[in-house]
C-alpha cells in the first residue's frame, strides 16, 4: 500500500502496520476488501478513529460510506483516501446489530458524513447517534421502513399521507416576527437542472439558508443494480446515473469495480479506445455544463447554450459511430469493449480529427462570449466561494475541487485506462469561485482533446493482428463470496465511485454509488449562504449537477 | 385620450396633427367637439392598431427569427411563409387557454396591472411624430409626458407582483420597481440634455431641430441628429433605456432562471398576452423615444412621405438591438444593477447634463458659432 | 467594455454567416451510425427458442411463450419498455433478433408498443440500413454459412 508519499500532517506513513499500530486495539478485526486494509471498529469508536485516521495519518477525504444490512448485522463502511495521493485507501468497518442499529455519526470529523449517513438511514436504516440532522434524504418524508434493509416488505403500503404521518402535537413552526421568506425553489423551476428543490430562506434578495431537498430522481439504481447480472445487466444502467452524454464515464467506474473484483484483464487495445470514447463523453459533458451555466447567468436567450450544444452535437456523432447510440451508449463490456472502431476506420480517424481541428476555434470563440466578458466577470468572480478545506471536508472531487485549486485528478493519481501513458495536465485554479470552476471545465475540454488526439494516435498505427477488443471473460461471472471492492474513477463531475460486495452468486450482494454530484451538491448550503439568489442559482449551475446522479 | 384633450386645445401651430387631418377628410369637424373627438379617437385607432401589429409581429415571430439567426437556427417556419403564420396561432391558442387566477390573488389590482402595463406605453404614442403627418397630438411639454407614461408601467408591474400572491412575483415586482426608479432619472436627465439643445420639450421641435445638417462629408450631408451632436448621451440613453424596458443586461425583474417569470408568473391567457404585449410596446416605446429624440425621428433619405417606414424601421433597429444584446450579454445582479444605476448612470447622466448646460450656455451669445464648435468638438 | 462588443461581435458574425445547424426532420432525415440501435427485427425462422434473450434483458422487455415441448409459440417484445441496450442481439447465437436502425415508431397507447413475432418480422429497415453490414464482420460470415445474401426478411 505505501507509496513512500508523505502524508500532509501527519506524523505516519500511510503503510498497514502504521495504521493497524495507529488504530491499535480499537480494531476489533480485519476486514480487508480488494484494494484497502479495512479495520472493523466498535460503533462508539467511529469519530475516535476518523479523527486519528484524517489528522494523524493524513486521510483528508471521505469518499464514500456504504451500508448494508447482513443476517447477523448491520454494517457501515467508511472509504477513506487522500486527496493527495487516492491510492492510499483505507476502509473502516463499523458493524452494529440488527435489534439495534445505532452508530456513531463521523459528522464531526468529515462533512462529506453528513448527506452521506442520512441516505444510509434512509435506505438501510442505520441511525447515526450525534447526527446534527437525521432526516431522511432521498425518500419522501412520509416513506415507511427502510427499503434496502432485509425486512423490508415490498409488498406494504409505502408511503403514508402526510396527515398521518405529522405529529400532531407539534405546534406550527410559522414565525410570524421574522423578517425572512421562505421560497421553494423547484422542484419544477427554470434553474435547476432537473428536480431538485431547494428550501431557500432569504432576507430580501439575500439568501440566509439553503438546504437542497433530493430524491425527486430516485429510481432504486443501486437496488436495480443488485438485481441484474455482473455480465450483462448491470453495463446499461450506469449510462442513466449522470445521463448527460456522461455514459462511457459512468460505465467505466462500474467496469473498473468489477474488473477488479473478479480480476479480469482488460487488452491494451480495448484500454486505448476506453479511454478515447471516454474523453470524448467528457468533452460533451462540460459542453453542456458550460452551455446550462450560460444559460443561468445569460438568461434564456442567450447564444451561449445553443453553441454549445451544437459542438455537443458533434461529438455525439462521433459517440453514435463509436457506439451505436447518443446517450445510453452501453459500450463498456467487463473485459473491454463491445466493438471495434467502426469500419471504415479512416472515416472515423477523419471525423474525429476534424473534430478536434475545429475545436480550438470554437473555444476561443467561447473565449469571446464568455470568458473574457466583463459582466460575465463581475457576475462570476468571487462568488459562490468553496475555500479547499471546506471542499474537502465535503468530499467534493472533480471540477468543482479543482476550481478550489484541489489538484486531484484520479486519472493522474490513480490511473486507470491508458491515462498514465499519455501526455496531458490536470487543471487546476486558484480561484474557488464560479468563474474558477468554468475555466476548469474549458481547459479540461482542451485536455481531453489532447488525450483523443494520442489515441487517435495510437489507435491508426495498432497492429492489425493486435486488435483484440474483449478478453475472454466467462458467460457467467461469479466473483469469491464476501469479496469487498471500492473503485473510483474519475467521472464528468468528479469522483464516481462504485462499492460492490459479492455474496457467491452472479449478482452483487451490495451495490453501491458513490455520486460525486451528491457530494458536490452537498456544498452547496457553504458556498452560497450570504449571498443574492442570482449567485446561488449560478453557483447551482456551476456544480453542474446532473439529478439522475444525485438521486440515483 | 389624450388625443382627445390636446385636440380641444390646439396649441401647435404648423403642421396639422393626424386628428385634425382625419377630421378634415371626413367632414368630421364640421360638427364641432363631439366631431373632433371622434376624429380623435378614429387617430388613435389607426396609431394604436399600428403599433400592436407591429407587436403582433414582434412577439411571436420576429423574436423567435432573430433570436435564432444569432444561435444558428432557423426558428418557426412550418406554418405559412416564413412562419408567419404562427401568429394567428400563437393569438388563437393563448387567447384559448384557460385564465388561472390564484386564490389569494388581490383582485382588482390582478386584474388591472395587465391593462396597465399594456395601456401606459400605448398612452405614450400620442405624442411621437412618426412622420408621414402621424402624430395625434404635440404638447408643449411632449418629452415629458412620454416619459411620464411610460413611468406608469412600474405601477403596473408592481401591483402584478404583489397582486399575484406569489413569492417569484413579489421578488420581480420589487426588482422591477427597484430597476424602473435607478434609470428612469439617467433617462430623463439625459434626456434633458437634447432639450437644452433643441431648446422645447415639444416633439415635433425637436425633430425639427435635428433637420439641420451638422456636417457635410465626401458631399454626404450628416443631419445633425443629437446621436451624432452627442454620442455619449446618445449611448447613456440606450444603455437606462435598455434598463427600463427590463432586457439583457438589465433583464433582473423576469429573469426567467432565478425568479422564474418575476411579476408575470402567475398571469395566463388574456392577462398574459397583455403583459407580453405591454412588454413589447415598452420596447417600441422606448425606441420610438430613441428615434425622436436622437435619431431624427422620422427624418431619411427620400420624400418626407417615406416618414413614417424611416421611422419604423428605427424602431425595429432598436428592437433589434435589445435581441442582439439577449443574445450576448450575461445579466447584472440585482445589487451591481442599482450600483450602476445610481453610482454610474446617474453621474455621468448628470455630467452629460451639466457639460452640455455649460456649452450650450456658453456658445448661446453666438449662435453661428455653436455649430462650428459642435462640429470641432463632437465630430 | 472590450469584453462586451467582442461578445457582441461573436454573436453577430453567427447571425450573418448565415450557417444554421438545425435538421429539418422529416424533410430532412438525419444520418444515423450504423451501428445505430432501434426497433428490433425478428425472424422465427432463425430463432432456435433458446430463451438467452429473455434472460439477458435487463428489465424484462421480451416474452417468450413455449408450448411443452419447447416449440416457440409466443415472441413479444415490448418497444416502449425497451432500452435499447442491444444485449438480446449480442446473446444470439443464431442473429435471429436484430436491432434496425428505425427509430420511428409511434403509437396511440403504451400497450401498442407492445410488438408480436409478426409485428417484430414487419419492422422496416431504416433507410435500407442493413445492421449486420456493421456488426462484427467475422460474425456475418458465420450466419452466412458461406452462400452470400442474407436475407432476414
Amino acid at each position: 500500500m505505501s507509496t513512500g508519499l508523505e502524508p500532509v500532517d501527519g506524523d505516519l506513513e500511510g503503510s498497514e502496520a502504521d495504521l493497524a499500530s495507529l488504530i491499535g486495539d480499537r480494531a476489533l478485526e480485519r476486514d480487508d476488501h480488494v484494494n484497502a486494509p479495512g479495520f472493523v471498529i466498535r460503533p462508539d469508536d467511529v469519530q475516535d478513529v476518523l479523527f486519528d485516521l484524517r489528522d494523524r495519518a493524513g486521510f483528508d477525504y471521505l469518499s464514500c460510506v456504504t451500508a448494508q444490512q447482513y443476517e447477523d448485522r448491520y454494517e457501515s463502511i467508511y472509504h477513506l483516501k487522500k486527496y493527495d495521493d487516492p491510492t492510499q485507501e483505507v476502509s473502516v468497518v463499523v458493524p452494529t446489530s440488527t435489534d439495534n442499529p445505532v452508530s456513531q455519526t463521523a459528522e464531526p470529523v468529515y462533512r462529506a458524513a453528513d448527506w452521506a449517513e442520512r441516505e444510509n438511514f434512509d435506505l438501510v436504516g442505520i441511525d447515526y447517534e450525534g447526527h446534527p440532522d437525521p432526516r431522511r434524504i432521498l425518500l419522501p418524508e412520509t416513506w415507511q421502513g427502510h427499503p434496502l434493509s432485509l425486512d423490508y416488505n415490498q409488498e406494504k403500503p409505502q408511503m403514508v399521507t402526510l396527515a398521518e404521518h405529522a405529529n400532531p402535537l407539534k405546534g406550527d413552526t410559522k414565525d410570524t416576527e421574522t423578517d425572512t421568506m421562505f421560497l421553494n425553489i423547484g422542484p419544477h423551476h427554470p434553474a435547476t437542472h432537473g428536480v431538485l428543490h431547494v428550501k431557500a430562506v432569504l432576507d430580501g434578495e439575500t439568501v440566509v439558508d439553503v438546504d437542497p431537498d433530493i430524491g425527486y430522481l430516485h429510481r432504486c439504481e443501486e437496488q436495480m443494480c443488485q438485481q441484474g447480472t455482473y455480465r450483462h445487466q448491470i453495463m446499461p444502467y450506469p449510462d442513466r446515473w449522470d445521463y448527460v452524454s456522461a455514459g462511457l464515464l459512468n460505465e467505466w467506474a462500474y467496469a473498473r469495480a468489477v474488473e477488479d473484483l473478479a480480476d479480469i484483464e482488460v487488452p491494451e487495445y480495448a484500454q486505448v479506445i476506453r479511454t478515447l470514447g471516454a474523453e470524448l463523453c467528457r468533452i460533451a459533458a462540460h459542453m453542456l455544463a458550460l452551455g446550462t451555466f450560460c444559460l443561468d447567468v445569460f438568461g434564456d436567450f442567450n447564444a451561449v447554450f445553443q453553441y454549445a450544444f451544437r459542438d455537443r452535437e458533434v461529438v455525439q456523432d462521433i459517440l453514435e459511430d463509436l457506439t451505436g447510440q447518443r446517450l445510453m451508449f452501453n459500450y463498456f463490456r467487463l473485459g473491454g469493449v463491445a466493438w471495434d472502431l467502426p469500419e471504415p476506420r479512416e472515416d472515423f480517424f477523419e471525423k474525429t480529427r476534424d473534430f478536434l481541428d475545429g475545436l480550438p476555434r470554437k473555444i476561443s470563440e467561447y473565449e469571446d462570449l464568455v470568458v473574457t466578458n466583463e459582466i460575465f466577470q463581475i457576475r462570476c468572480v468571487d462568488t459562490g466561494i468553496l475555500k479547499p478545506e471546506v471542499a474537502k471536508s465535503y468530499g467534493a472531487t472533480g471540477p468543482t475541487a479543482r476550481g478550489s485549486g484541489i489538484d486531484m485528478d484520479l486519472r493522474r493519481d490513480d490511473p486507470y485506462g491508458y491515462y498514465e501513458n499519455l501526455d496531458w495536465d490536470v487543471i487546476t485554479e486558484d480561484g474557488m469561485d464560479n468563474y474558477s470552476r468554468v475555466l476548469v471545465r474549458m481547459g479540461e475540454v482542451e485536455e481531453s482533446a489532447k488525450i483523443i488526439e494520442q489515441c487517435i494516435d495510437l489507435l491508426e498505427d495498432w497492429p492489425e493482428d493486435d486488435r483484440e477488443i474483449q478478453s475472454n471473460v466467462p458467460r457467467t461471472l461469479k466473483p469469491d463470496a464476501d469479496t469487498e471492492v471500492y473503485r473510483g474513477v474519475e467521472a464528468a463531475k468528479g469522483e464516481l465511485g462504485i462499492y460492490i460486495r459479492s455474496d457467491g452468486t452472479d449478482k452483487p450482494g451490495r451495490f453501491k454509488i458513490r455520486s460525486p454530484c451528491f457530494h458536490n451538491l452537498s456544498t452547496l448550503p457553504v458556498m452560497t449562504q450570504g449571498e443574492y439568489i442570482a449567485d446561488l442559482i449560478a453557483s447551482l449551475g456551476s456544480l453542474d449537477i446532473v439529478l439522475g446522479e444525485v438521486d440515483r | 385620450m389624450s388625443s382627445a384633450v390636446s385636440t380641444l386645445a390646439p396649441l401647435q401651430v404648423g403642421e396639422p396633427l393626424l386628428p385634425e387631418r382625419l377630421g378634415e377628410l371626413t367632414g368630421l369637424d364640421q360638427l364641432g367637439v363631439g366631431g373632433e373627438l371622434i376624429a380623435a379617437f378614429i387617430g388613435a385607432f389607426i396609431v394604436g392598431n399600428l403599433m400592436l401589429a407591429m407587436t403582433g409581429v414582434a412577439g411571436p415571430w420576429a423574436k423567435r427569427k432573430i433570436t435564432a439567426a444569432f444561435t444558428d437556427r432557423y426558428a418557426v417556419n412550418r406554418i405559412g411563409p416564413f412562419g408567419l403564420l404562427i401568429i394567428v396561432a400563437d393569438a388563437v391558442r393563448l387567447l384559448a387557454k384557460e385564465n388561472i387566477i390564484p386564490e389569494d390573488a388581490d383582485r382588482p389590482a390582478y386584474d388591472l396591472a395587465p391593462i396597465i402595463v399594456a395601456s401606459s406605453a400605448m398612452l405614450g404614442f400620442a405624442v411621437i411624430p412618426m412622420g408621414s403627418g402621424i402624430q395625434l397630438a404635440d404638447p408643449e411639454v411632449g418629452l415629458a409626458y412620454v416619459f411620464a407614461t411610460a413611468g406608469i408601467a412600474s405601477i403596473g408591474l408592481v401591483m402584478a407582483g404583489y397582486a399575484s400572491s406569489n413569492k417569484y412575483s413579489m421578488i420581480g415586482g420589487l426588482r422591477a420597481v427597484a430597476q424602473n426608479i435607478a434609470y428612469e432619472i439617467p433617462l430623463v436627465v439625459t434626456g434633458l440634455s437634447v432639450v437644452i439643445f433643441a431648446g422645447t420639450l415639444q416633439m415635433s421641435e425637436i425633430v425639427a431641430a435635428q433637420a439641420e445638417t451638422l456636417i457635410t462629408i465626401g458631399g454626404l450631408d450628416i443631419p445633425m441628429w443629437y446621436a451624432f451632436v452627442n454620442p455619449f448621451a446618445f449611448v447613456l440613453f440606450v444603455a437606462a433605456n435598455v434598463a427600463e424596458i427590463g432586457r439583457n443586461p438589465f433583464d433582473i425583474p423576469e429573469a426567467p432562471t432565478e425568479i422564474v417569470a418575476g411579476y408575470q408568473t402567475e398571469y395566463s391567457s388574456v392577462y398574459f398576452v397583455l403583459i407580453y404585449l405591454g412588454e413589447f410596446l415598452h420596447i417600441f416605446l422606448g425606441g420610438a423615444i430613441i428615434a425622436t429624440v436622437f435619431l431624427g425621428g422620422p427624418a431619411g433619405p427620400g420624400p418626407a412621405e417615406l416618414g413614417i417606414v424611416w421611422f419604423i424601421v428605427k424602431i425595429w433597429a432598436v428592437f433589434l438591438f435589445t435581441q442582439w444584446l439577449r443574445s450576448a450579454l450575461p445579466r447584472v445582479r440585482i445589487d451591481q444593477l442599482i450600483e450602476i444605476g445610481w453610482k454610474g448612470m446617474l453621474v455621468l447622466a448628470f455630467a452629460n447634463l451639466v457639460l452640455t448646460a455649460l456649452i450650450v450656455g456658453l456658445l448661446e451669445a453666438d449662435a453661428d458659432l455653436t455649430l462650428t464648435m459642435l462640429t470641432v468638438i463632437f465630430a | 467594455m472590450i469584453g462586451l462588443l467582442k461578445s457582441m461581435a461573436t454573436t453577430m458574425k453567427h447571425a450573418l454567416d448565415g450557417n444554421k445547424f438545425t435538421v429539418e426532420y422529416p424533410e430532412d432525415t438525419p444520418d444515423v451510425s450504423p451501428r445505430f440501435r432501434g426497433v428490433h427485427k425478428f425472424s422465427q425462422e432463425r430463432c432456435i427458442w433458446c430463451r438467452q434473450c429473455e434472460n439477458v434483458c435487463p428489465n424484462d422487455t421480451i416474452q417468450i411463450v413455449t408450448d411443452d415441448k419447447r416449440n416457440g409459440e409466443q415472441y413479444n417484445l415490448h418497444i416502449g419498455q425497451c432500452i435499447y441496450c442491444r444485449l438480446c442481439e449480442e446473446v444470439c447465437p443464431v442473429d435471429a433478433i436484430l436491432l434496425t436502425q428505425n427509430f420511428e415508431f409511434t403509437a396511440d397507447t403504451k400497450h401498442d408498443f407492445v410488438y408480436n413475432k409478426e409485428q417484430l418480422k414487419a419492422v422496416p429497415w431504416y433507410k435500407d440500413i442493413d445492421p449486420l453490414e456493421s456488426r462484427e464482420p467475422d460474425r456475418g460470415a458465420w450466419i452466412g454459412e458461406g452462400d452470400g445474401e442474407i436475407d432476414y426478411q
